[in-house]
């Protein structure tokens, strides 16, 4: 009903090459993205800012970084967070070597040095794979955070051993920093997310994502049709990385404000990984999908016992969301082994040809 | 139709007396952590703050005829938690009590804007002591340097440092760091060797290589700066290879009576520099007892009621009590704002006299802070392990607050610089 495609006939194979063939994805997009750009910053609380909206998308863009190597190119990796912490001190020290550079280009370009990180600990992908490699991965998140604690220059000696955001402006506006709003927190984090998925969905469907599907898939075969199996591993890890550099320069520049080291630690490497596997391997929607789950969902249901006025205690109400939390991953996973984003096209598919069931 | 209507007015009047219900009385979160790796030393300090604020409310109707919501957030130790926490409250709020490093790291800078007041008694950033710096942060009666510098006081008392070897076992975190450039600016004055051994946060429970290390360069002394975890793993661990236990001394977050009683008898001699004792048969503690446990509404026992760490709780809750009262009888209104509530803190006067009528002699030592001086440097006592509790077994220390006052104004001078612009206190003198 909504989703009927009968009419749409394309006329060119640009057409039908668009990112949207289907006329209403392309209005349930800019639905969405009017509520992002428009009316979630006009209705939104300094609360929702900065619990719900920022973080989902910062996860969501780590998350993405993440699935472009697990999940479109098929090597696992468990380095996520340390990678996001190379970003990280990156930003931070260009930011206080350089006082005078454009935050919103520092967190950009401190994705580069965390691409060169990704592609020294990619080149053990050349030689293995799959658990293997997770655990070549792993070695960088050991070893990157044991170096962002000893090595006292990326941390400018401070005493307490972590870093902190200085106030940072742009024409006057601050956007980072403690003095910083969160509206314009927010929009600069929409706006990097915005053109960051932008670009991982054209790669993801061009030459370059193809070779990385053919990877995963098969590598063995892939090689055999004349993919350069070291390019293309090692190309996905850096532009892998990259995001993920420039999620983790957002995840402590526009959002944390400050980082100890341990914050980059194995856990947010695994909460990555749950939302990209909850989410949906090989889908850039899902990341969206499976922050709202993992980021969003505790947060909103901490709420609902206050909200209802049900007297009971905050360590309970805790205990309590990681319950139910934990019950609804296992919940999806079980009702759709693929993720969200694999549950969401099968609803949309049963909708467009609704009301006949084949 | 119509059903809808009335459902419709009754959310609305829900939400209005909901709000209603916020607004009144005094709102002071606490961050507390009663979940997650750190629970076990949580707990008894979170009861300690919440039964001494409840027998408040319940002897006195709260503070100046005002009760206080005591309310908890949950963060389970976690910085990201923290920060939720803290937005969450931070509308009604007139005090944040962030618990954390990590959490305080955070809500640090945004305290200028937010202007409300952080009480972090005896954790945080040790220049906080700088009022002219940090207006909204206190970290009363004592911070990090005053207890490094009272264990130094009371190692000299025992005889001559010069020449002799200090391990200093750390949690490796900015918390375990803090005390380390006032041990190591004191290793030449005073002619020492600091050894520093961190452990790692993934080490906590297995520091066989960290005490490997203790018992090749067999120091005199082990200072540590433990936390959660880490404090039952290094005694157990002092225990097994034997360390002489009366040499080893940890700051006050590393005298948790439960930590202790794991090893019993063993751990005899085993010390900890402590500002808050806690008095059993002061009246304060007879009054819980009377309005909270009796009534059932402690959540604690009578095990953990004894401990150092619940009297620390308790002690806590008093100092913000204490702000809150200052705050009332200055500016003559009951339900005074953040703002207010910052004066207050700033000019604490607890003095022998107070604390007697507070019931609390003896659980902490007088103290007052001012506009430049936001930790009040109370001083306080060694305490000692005697196989079942926590004995007193010095007299009342006071820090050398004149060694390091430099090293705080350089310190907050560089906070400042590094988050300019931090407006500074100019006015203020002494």
């Amino acid at each position: 009903m909504l989703y009927r495609t009968a009419g749409q006939f394309k006329t060119s194979y640009q057409a039908d090459q668009a990112l949207f063939p289907v006329r209403q994805d392309a209005v349930l997009l800019a639905v969405i993205l009017a509520f992002a750009y428009v009316i979630f910053p006009l209705t939104a609380s300094e609360f929702t800012f900065q619990t719900l909206l920022i973080p989902i998308l910062i996860y969501s863009l780590a998350a993405l970084g993440l699935n472009i190597l697990t999940g479109f190119a098929g090597q696992l990796s468990l380095g996520t967070a340390a990678f996001m912490g190379v970003g990280a001190y990156a930003c931070y020290k260009m930011i206080t070597l350089m006082p005078w550079m454009n935050p919103i280009l520092a967190i950009l370009f401190s994705g580069v040095f965390s691409a060169g990180v990704g592609v020294a600990f990619g080149i053990p992908s050349l030689r293995i794979k799959g658990f293997y490699l997770a655990i070549a991965t792993l070695a960088a998140q050991f070893f990157l955070v044991w170096l962002f604690e000893k090595w006292a220059w990326l941390y400018n000696y401070n005493a307490s051993g972590a870093i902190q955001v200085p106030n940072l402006d742009i024409f006057g506006v601050y956007v980072a920093g403690p003095l910083a709003s969160s509206i314009t927190q927010y929009y600069v984090v929409l706006g990097i997310v915005t053109l960051l998925t932008l670009l991982c969905i054209n790669l993801t469907r061009g030459n370059l994502g193809r070779t990385w599907k053919a990877t995963r898939d098969m590598d063995i075969a892939a090689e055999l049709i004349g993919i350069n199996l070291m390019k293309s591993k090692l190309t996905a890890f850096a532009v892998s990385s990259y995001v993920v550099g420039v999620a983790g320069a957002l995840f402590v520049f526009m959002w944390r404000g400050a980082a100890e080291p341990n914050l980059f630690d194995i856990p947010l490497s695994f909460q990555i990984l749950f939302i990209a596997i909850i989410g949906g391997l090989g889908s850039v929607m899902g990341n969206y999908l499976g922050a709202i789950l993992i980021v969003g969902l505790p947060v909103v249901l901490n709420l609902v016992p206050e909200t209802l006025g049900i007297p009971i205690k905050s360590a309970t109400v805790e205990h309590l969301n990681i319950m139910i939390v934990g019950s609804l991953i296992v919940f999806f996973l079980i009702v759709e082994p693929h993720g969200l984003a694999q549950l969401w096209r099968l609803i949309r598919e049963k909708l467009i040809i609704w009301p006949f069931p084949h | 139709m119509k059903n809808f209507a009335k459902l419709a007015a009754a959310a609305v009047v829900a939400s209005i007396t909901a709000g209603a219900a916020l607004a009144e009385g005094l709102y002071t979160p606490n961050l507390a952590y009663r979940t997650g790796p750190f629970a076990a030393t949580g707990i008894p300090l979170m009861n300690g703050q919440k039964d001494y604020i409840e027998m408040l409310n319940a002897r006195d109707g709260g503070v100046g005829g005002v009760k206080i919501e005591f309310e908890e957030c949950e963060t389970g130790y976690s910085t990201q938690k923290g920060v939720e926490c803290y937005e969450k409250t931070k509308g009604e709020a007139i005090v944040t009590q962030p618990w954390s490093t990590g959490i305080t790291l955070q809500v640090l800078p945004k305290t200028n804007v937010d202007m409300i007041p952080i009480l972090a008694p005896g954790y945080g950033f040790s220049p906080m002591m700088d009022g002219k710096t940090f207006q909204w942060a206190f970290n009363v009666p004592s911070g990090y340097w005053d207890g490094a510098s009272m264990i130094l006081q009371y190692l000299q008392g025992q005889g001559d440092l010069k020449g002799k070897k200090i391990a200093f076992l750390h949690l490796d975190h900015p918390y375990g760091k803090e005390p380390l450039p006032l041990l190591e600016a004191n290793a030449d004055t005073m002619g020492y060797e600091l050894l520093p051994i961190p452990v790692g946060l993934k080490e906590m429970q297995n520091q066989s290589a960290q005490w490997l290390q203790i018992r090749r360069a067999r120091p005199d002394y082990v200072v540590m700066w433990g936390w959660g975890a880490m404090n039952a793993g290094a005694i157990t661990e002092a225990v097994k290879t034997k360390y002489p236990m009366e040499n080893m001394i940890g700051v006050w977050w590393s005298g948790h009576d439960a930590d202790l009683r794991l090893v019993g008898d063993k751990g005899k001699g085993y010390k900890s520099i402590s500002w808050s004792f806690p008095e059993l048969e002061s009246q304060a503690m007879a009054d819980i007892k009377k309005h909270v446990v009796d009534t059932g509404k402690t959540l604690s026992n009578e095990e953990e009621m004894q401990g150092v760490f619940y009297g620390r709780g308790v002690v806590m809750s008093m100092i913000l009590a204490e702000g809150i009262k200052v705050a009332q009888d200055k500016y003559g209104v009951a339900e005074v704002n953040a703002e207010q509530l910052r004066w207050g803190l700033e000019n604490l006067n607890i003095t022998e006299e107070r604390l007697a009528e507070l019931g609390m002699s003896g659980m902490v030592a007088p103290f007052s802070t001012s506009c430049s001086n936001h930790t009040g440097h109370s001083g306080g006592w060694m305490l000692e392990w005697d196989g079942t509790k926590f004995v007193k077994v010095s007299d009342h220390l006071s820090p050398d607050t004149s060694g390091y006052a430099d090293l705080a104004a350089t310190k907050a001078a560089e906070y400042a610089e590094a988050n300019a612009p931090w407006p500074v206190n100019d006015s203020c003198g002494g």
